[in-house]
């Protein structure tokens, strides 16, 4: 691959066994960089993702640790550093979705959901972030959700958890600017696969009705956007949410 | 850049340029020769000459700042490596016999610096500046600019030293106001630097109205020093302290030979009450180092005197005269009792000047004397490496020839590390400043910031890097809370968190440079408004440059109590 928007750059994709995370690992591996990512559950799908990426001729890790485990994510940007160099490029995916009202959310879903969103971005941007100020460069994008800027009918938890991220963008993108590290957001409005899936069918037909393109979105077309926000010819952005909804 | 940040920054502006050296020019109008300040500015180096017949006059001097600096410190460090002797630059300084003002060539010989002069009446003469040239050198690579007063005592008129008072044409603020309150004295020490006449205690009205005038001129003030003579003679010191107690002053300091904390308690307790700090003169542990410098034995009253700031807890800096066969080595000592004990928070090494009533005549030897350099190493070899030569840097704030300074953060098992062990000071520039702790404003608060995050990144790089941290979120959470903090309560939560070591090396008739005292940032206050820079009063208005009874320069206009004959001064040679 020569010639991509990456090339030569190292990145890491959290949550990237499935899903949107594992569409972004392969438009980033396309465009020319070395593509690291976690997983938690899903094992072979992990294994089928590397094999994936590697065949494609990219150099490709991936690693079982949960985002909210910080010595393995530690011992994870470690050894990419190792093997493949500074890490360039984090994009915080990792993800759940979880259908419920307020009325009945436990107290143990409201944690889950924003420890998974929230916190696991903050424990592997630290990790990573030591690396970016070392080497003076750096592209973070957090994945947000049209849930998290918008009124949308969502879960509270999931909602609440989307707008931290925002938050989490625009106060790291303020403190670490200095060091030519831009940190931007992207928020996709509702997608056909992913976490997504998850959307009751009422609530998916309300969408399409206020979607200017009258469809659900892919995850390929949110990891092109994605491939853009990280690269170099994006060098201005900083603190940005980008909304990729179809137009609602 | 601000330097010592007492008082909101946007309040006293910097210097539109930054000062870097003296250089003798040709006036462009009339072609006489005369000294210039360089200047750094928008990128280009300027030439800003006062010419006696033409006025000030600028002129470019270079179009590349930054290649004009390389030049500068290139040609230095050639010199230094060479070998042999080497002509670095001129300057101006005074010739030691008639005190009359010289061009002077600054020469690197066997890797130290020296001034060697020619004076058309007492002939030629030499001096040691810097027992290191290499350090020498690169302390110009420290160049920052200045901050202007508010208000100025006087506008230039005839230039530097002459308008000393200080005029628009000085290129720092006064970072320590120095005020003596009294010329009389317990002591006669053969290396006292002042001039005391046993005839005046400042009156209250004449402090009322000092203080009052440097409020007015700086706005606020981190410190404001009491000094003499020795202050504590003064019969009204306690009520001198309550005046200089006002909201724009972050402390008062009492320098002091400490007699009378050490016999006086109820003195002692007084201070405490007052919240001021002392100052204690400090030289050495041994009755032959006291007899040396102070005239007599004072081991006891030192004891007492340290022995009662402890049990008070009343915050101290010690001050040691490092003078060359007399105490030096006695200087580890000083800095081992420094780490040792929580209430000194600073400790400030002033290698002897051979000027004022004891030192003009003290039997220092110009070419064989202590320098700032000279002291560092002592430091490192008398501490076994605790301290280290690296962990000194040239202070921006005044002349970098002038002061070397390194901060000690405690950790949080109570033990001190060197800033310079985990902060680049040539990248953050700003912590180095001319206070004595680190107050909590917005320019250290920003500082802090990059040095946390440069800590963070270089991770197992640094020496004791986990714990650095640790002690820097301490400090960084307890100097900027959730609520805002006075002045004073910024100094007192920096103050527990860092320690200083400073070297200050004021200036004789020796050694003394016009460029040096350009910067000058520590001056002495007068009843009649003027602020004097402390070297240029001392060289040229008290009249005790060579003892008592030297005669005072023509131009000068000395304390009320000062008398003295009128001495000619020539502007170049």
């Amino acid at each position: 691959m020569s010639g991509g928007l990456l090339q030569g750059r190292v990145a890491l994709v959290t949550g990237g066994s499935r899903g949107l995370g594992r569409a972004i690992c392969k438009v980033l591996a396309r465009e020319g960089a070395a593509v690291a990512f976690n997983y938690v559950k899903s094992e072979k799908q992990a294994q089928d993702a590397v094999r994936e990426l590697r065949e494609s001729g990219t150099r490709a890790w991936a690693f079982a640790a949960s985002v909210l485990d910080k010595s393995a994510i530690d011992a994870m940007v470690g050894t990419v550093e190792q093997e493949a160099g500074p890490i360039d490029v984090l994009v915080n995916n990792a993800g759940v979705g979880q259908v419920v009202p307020l009325a009945l959310m436990e107290e143990s879903d409201w944690d889950g959901m924003m420890d998974t969103h929230v916190k696991g971005a903050f424990l592997v941007t630290q990790s990573v972030l030591r690396g970016m100020i070392r080497l003076k460069r750096g592209r973070i994008l957090n994945v947000s959700s049209l849930a998290g800027v918008k009124m949308l009918q969502a879960p509270v938890h999931y909602c609440a958890a989307k707008a931290a991220l925002k938050g989490f963008t625009e106060g790291l993108a303020k403190e670490i600017g200095r060091y030519g590290i831009t940190v931007n957001c992207i928020a996709p409005g509702i997608l056909e696969e992913g976490v997504s899936a998850n959307v009751p069918p009422a609530n998916r037909e309300e969408y399409l009705r206020h979607c200017a393109l009258r469809r659900l979105g892919t995850v390929d077309e949110i990891a092109e956007v994605v491939a853009f926000l990280v690269s170099d010819r994006n060098g201005y952005m900083n603190g940005a949410t980008v909304v990729v909804d179809g137009g609602v | 850049m601000d330097c010592v940040g007492c008082g909101e920054p946007k309040a006293r502006p910097d210097k539109p340029h930054t000062f870097f050296a003296h250089e003798y020019v040709n006036c462009p109008g009339c072609g006489e020769r005369g000294e210039a300040r360089i200047v750094l500015r928008s990128g280009q180096v300027w030439e800003l000459l006062r010419c006696a017949r033409c006025g000030p006059v600028e002129r470019l001097h270079h179009a590349d700042a930054g290649a004009y600096v390389s030049s500068f410190l290139e040609r230095g460090e050639a010199a230094v490596s060479a070998g042999g002797e080497h002509l670095f630059k001129r300057t101006t300084s005074v010739c030691p016999g008639c005190l009359r003002l010289l061009e002077v060539d600054v020469v690197i010989r066997a890797g130290k610096v020296y001034f060697r002069k020619s004076c058309p009446s007492c002939g030629p003469s030499e001096a040691l500046v810097s027992e290191d040239a290499r350090y020498y050198v690169r302390a110009y690579s420290f160049a920052r600019a200045g901050t202007e007063p508010l208000h100025y005592s006087q506008e230039a008129e005839h230039g530097c030293p002459t308008d000393c008072g200080v005029c628009d044409e000085h290129e720092q603020h006064t970072c320590l106001p120095i005020i003596e309150v009294t010329d009389h004295c317990n002591l006669e020490c053969p290396i006292c630097i002042v001039n005391n006449q046993y005839s005046t205690h400042m009156s209250l009205d004449d402090f009322h109205s000092i203080i009052d005038g440097m409020v007015r001129r700086e706005g606020t003030c981190e410190s404001v020093a009491l000094s003499g003579g020795e202050p504590t003679s003064h019969p009204q010191i306690l009520e001198l302290i309550r005046i200089a107690g006002r909201s724009e002053i972050g402390r008062v300091v009492v320098i002091t030979n400490g007699l009378r904390l050490g016999r006086d308690r109820a003195f002692a307790e007084a201070i405490k009450e007052s919240g001021a700090y002392i100052a204690l003169q400090l030289d050495g542990f041994t009755a032959d180092t006291h007899e040396k410098i102070r005239g007599r034995d004072l081991v006891a009253d030192k004891d007492a005197a340290l022995r009662v700031l402890k049990e008070l807890n009343i915050p101290t800096q010690l001050v040691f005269v490092a003078t060359r066969g007399a105490n030096e080595h006695q200087i580890g000592q000083a800095v081992d009792l420094f780490l040792r004990e929580d209430h000194i928070l600073s400790l400030n090494f002033q290698p002897a000047a051979f000027t004022g009533f004891g030192g003009g005549k003290y039997p220092g030897d110009p070419m064989d004397r202590l320098t700032i350099p000279g002291v560092i190493q002592r430091v490192e070899e008398q501490t076994g490496g605790r301290l280290k030569k690296s962990d000194f840097f040239p202070l921006p704030c005044s002349h970098p020839q002038c002061v070397s300074l390194t901060y000690l953060m405690r950790l949080e098992d109570g033990s001190y590390l060197p800033f310079a062990r985990f902060v680049d000071f040539t990248r953050f520039g700003t912590l180095l400043r001319s206070s004595a702790t680190l107050p909590a404003n917005a320019e250290i608060h920003e500082a802090l910031h990059d040095v946390i995050h440069d800590v963070f990144a270089r991770g197992g790089e640094i020496e004791r890097g986990p714990e650095v941290l640790a002690a820097l979120r301490g400090l960084l959470l307890q100097m900027f809370p959730d609520r805002p903090l006075t002045s004073r309560e910024q100094v007192r939560i920096g103050e527990g968190r860092a320690k200083s070591i400073f070297l200050h090396h004021y200036m004789d008739r020796h050694d003394f440079d016009l460029e040096r005292l350009r910067k000058c940032c520590h001056h002495y206050p007068q009843a009649d408004g003027r602020v004097m820079p402390a070297c240029g009063f001392n060289m040229f208005h008290r009249g005790a440059a060579k003892g008592p009874d030297t005669a005072v320069a023509q131009f000068a206009r000395p304390a009320a109590n000062g008398a003295g004959r009128s001495l000619p001064v020539v502007q170049g040679a």
